[in-house]
């Protein structure tokens, strides 16, 4: 093509067509392509979750089923982990999935390009944000359809229950995310965040009873009111009850459970929004938007 | 009207020297007008604050002190708007930043809706660039398999895409080929003088510079210079006397080294080498001594010389000279 035909199509001013939603779905679109463009990771990856859900199912054949039961949950292991299980990769997004992308943004250049359109920087993390809860979905339903059908696993699944895990769930990703908003802000100007995130998601799922009942934690007091500093301690608690106990949103200890993730979520979410946009704002200061 | 406006703006960093923090002025208390449908030059070493600036005005980096206008827009309070009007290419990046393990064609369609492209337009654009930049055979391959001039190509794009009214081409033939640097060269010109767009262009590349830019500001730490028309700023350069002397050897090093053996010779500049000739500019004290003596000079090392004449200045030696004197 030619200077002069360039020229003529250019001629023509073309309407800008401002649509939030179509920029979410072209980031949303973008990243999901890239992560579907490494083969191998992804069957790696579903690989690596098949395997986890047996190791913990030969790990719950030692496992006394009266700790369990005397809790609410049931009296099999591989039921309760299978819960902690499936759920721990959100939190994982949820805590670092944002810090994780902007790093690597910054380091590429991308950030750059990207906070030149005309996108807001809050719409581009939010599609950035959904990308992992999509990915994610794959370990989560992966990992409940092993143990439902390759292990035997037997949950209480009717509407209630559903309803009430659901509830539970998407009050988990609000409380969590507003807490992964916080290490991206702080990534964002440091850095190197990863230790951050690892030691801070590690440590939520340590103790928030992904594999264990928390009450074998009372005999260490301060690790024990630690543990209930975290939202996903009150989600775990509430999606077990619901799915192994058939307890419903009405039931108290469930109840109790989802009004702590709601206070968390109206606590956690203004500060993370604040410490994300002063991050950004940040390194707009600084000139460190991209460090290649 | 002016498309940009630059009012003493300042952007200071930190630097690290001798294990202390001390701040820098990166940019320095810059004035700038560039007018509507103007392609204007940005000169400078590296360092100089080119980037900076242009980041500054892209909204990138928030400046410390001043104030500048984009297509009439406040570059800190209005920043959606500034980002509204302009293109923005990064040259220097080599193609970083482009998503490597998305297509060609997939990266424009990503920008595109970013950039609030509508799509129906946005496809027309896509095919027409691609077919502009030669790469409608590798429109969908992966951005990881490009050379670094392809992947400039796919950025170049990218940045024309939305069509915007001011575009900010920070080195945007760096790494493209010679033909393409030249049709690139051709449509920029194009763009500013049949359709009104204003571009602020840098480069390192005097020749580009020179044969491209209606004006040209030289920058050095932090600071404009010199902000004319390239012809203007050559008379800069006007107490710098050489003289360009046609010889029908190809010069080589030795070659040159005999022209530092005449008297008052303070620098061989430059040589262009032809199929039969070199062409060789030489900085002297005298020009009238030079011209009248050392042709015979030469021939006594054994060189023919075809002609000598006083050599007109280039915007490379008003840029050596700006920028030497200025640090």
């Amino acid at each position: 093509m030619s200077v002069s035909s360039l020229l003529g199509l250019f001629r023509e001013e073309a309407p800008r067509l401002k649509s939030t939603f179509r920029q979410i779905y072209a980031v949303v679109w973008a990243n999901l392509m890239i992560f579907f463009s490494y083969k191998y990771s992804v069957i790696t990856d579903l690989l690596s979750m098949a395997a986890s859900i047996f190791m913990y199912f030969f790990m719950g054949l030692q496992v006394d089923p009266t700790q369990l039961s005397s809790r609410g949950y049931g009296q099999s292991y591989i039921a309760f982990a299978l819960v902690g299980v499936a759920t721990s990769q959100y939190l994982w997004i949820c805590l670092s999935r944002l810090s994780h992308i902007i790093q690597h943004d910054i380091r590429g250049g991308t950030l750059e390009t990207v906070a030149v359109t005309q996108i807001k920087m809050g719409v581009y993390f939010i599609g950035q944000t959904i990308r992992g809860y999509l990915i994610s979905l794959i370990s989560l339903f992966g990992t409940f359809a092993v143990g439902l059908f390759a292990l035997g696993v037997t949950l209480q699944i009717n509407v209630y229950t559903i309803a009430t895990t659901v509830t539970t769930f998407l009050l988990m990703i609000v409380a969590n995310q507003a807490i992964g908003f916080m290490t991206a802000g702080i990534v964002m100007v440091y850095k190197r965040g990863d230790p951050i995130t690892f030691i801070l998601a590690g440590l939520n799922e340590f103790l928030s009873g992904v594999l264990y009942p928390l009450e074998l934690l009372q005999q260490f007091p301060i690790v024990y009111w630690m543990a209930r500093m975290f939202p996903y301690t009150y989600a775990l608690d509430a999606m077990r009850k619901s799915l192994i106990g058939g307890a419903t949103i009405l039931s108290p200890d469930v109840y109790f459970d989802l009004t702590m993730l709601i206070i968390f979520s109206v606590v956690l979410l203004p500060i993370g929004l604040k410490v994300l946009q002063r991050g950004y704002n940040v390194i707009r200061k600084n000139g460190t938007m991209a460090t290649y | 009207m002016n498309a940009i406006e630059v009012l003493s703006l300042t952007k200071r960093f930190q630097r690290k020297d001798d294990g202390k923090k001390r701040p820098f002025a990166a940019v320095d208390s810059i004035d700038l007008a560039v007018e509507e449908g103007e392609l204007f030059g940005l000169l400078g070493p590296n360092g100089a604050g080119k980037t900076t600036l242009i980041k500054m005005l892209c909204t990138l980096i928030l400046p410390d002190e001043g104030r500048a206008l984009v297509n009439g827009f406040d570059i800190v309070k209005e920043a959606e708007k500034v980002r509204a009007s302009i293109g923005w290419l990064h040259g220097e990046t080599g193609g970083r930043a482009l998503y490597w393990r998305l297509s060609a064609r997939d990266n424009l369609r990503f920008y595109a809706s970013l950039q609030n492209v509508p799509p129906d337009f946005a496809e027309k654009r896509i095919d027409a660039l691609l077919d502009f930049f030669d790469m409608t055979e590798e429109a969908s391959t992966l951005v990881k398999d490009f050379s670094t001039g392809m992947k400039v190509k796919v950025m170049l794009a990218r940045t024309l895409l939305p069509n915007p009214p001011i575009l900010m081409m920070d080195e945007p033939t760096v790494g493209l080929d010679a033909a393409t640097a030249v049709e690139t060269r051709k449509l920029l010109k194009a763009l500013s003088t049949d359709l009104g767009r204003t571009i602020l262009f840098t480069s390192h590349n005097m020749f580009e510079v020179e044969r491209l830019c209606t004006r040209i500001a030289i920058m050095n730490s932090g600071k404009i210079v010199a902000i004319d028309t390239p012809l203007r700023l050559s008379e800069i350069t006007k107490e710098i006397k050489a003289v360009e002397v046609r010889i029908s050897e190809i010069a080589d090093a030795k070659i040159l080294d005999l022209f530092q053996g005449f008297e008052g010779v303070q620098k061989v500049v430059k040589t262009e080498i032809g199929e039969d000739y070199s062409l060789i500019q030489v900085q002297v004290e005298d020009e009238q001594k030079a011209i009248a003596t050392l042709p015979e000079f030469l021939q006594e090392k054994g060189l023919n010389v075809i002609s000598i004449q006083r050599a007109l200045p280039t915007l490379e030696d008003v840029y050596m000279k700006l920028t030497r004197k200025s640090t």
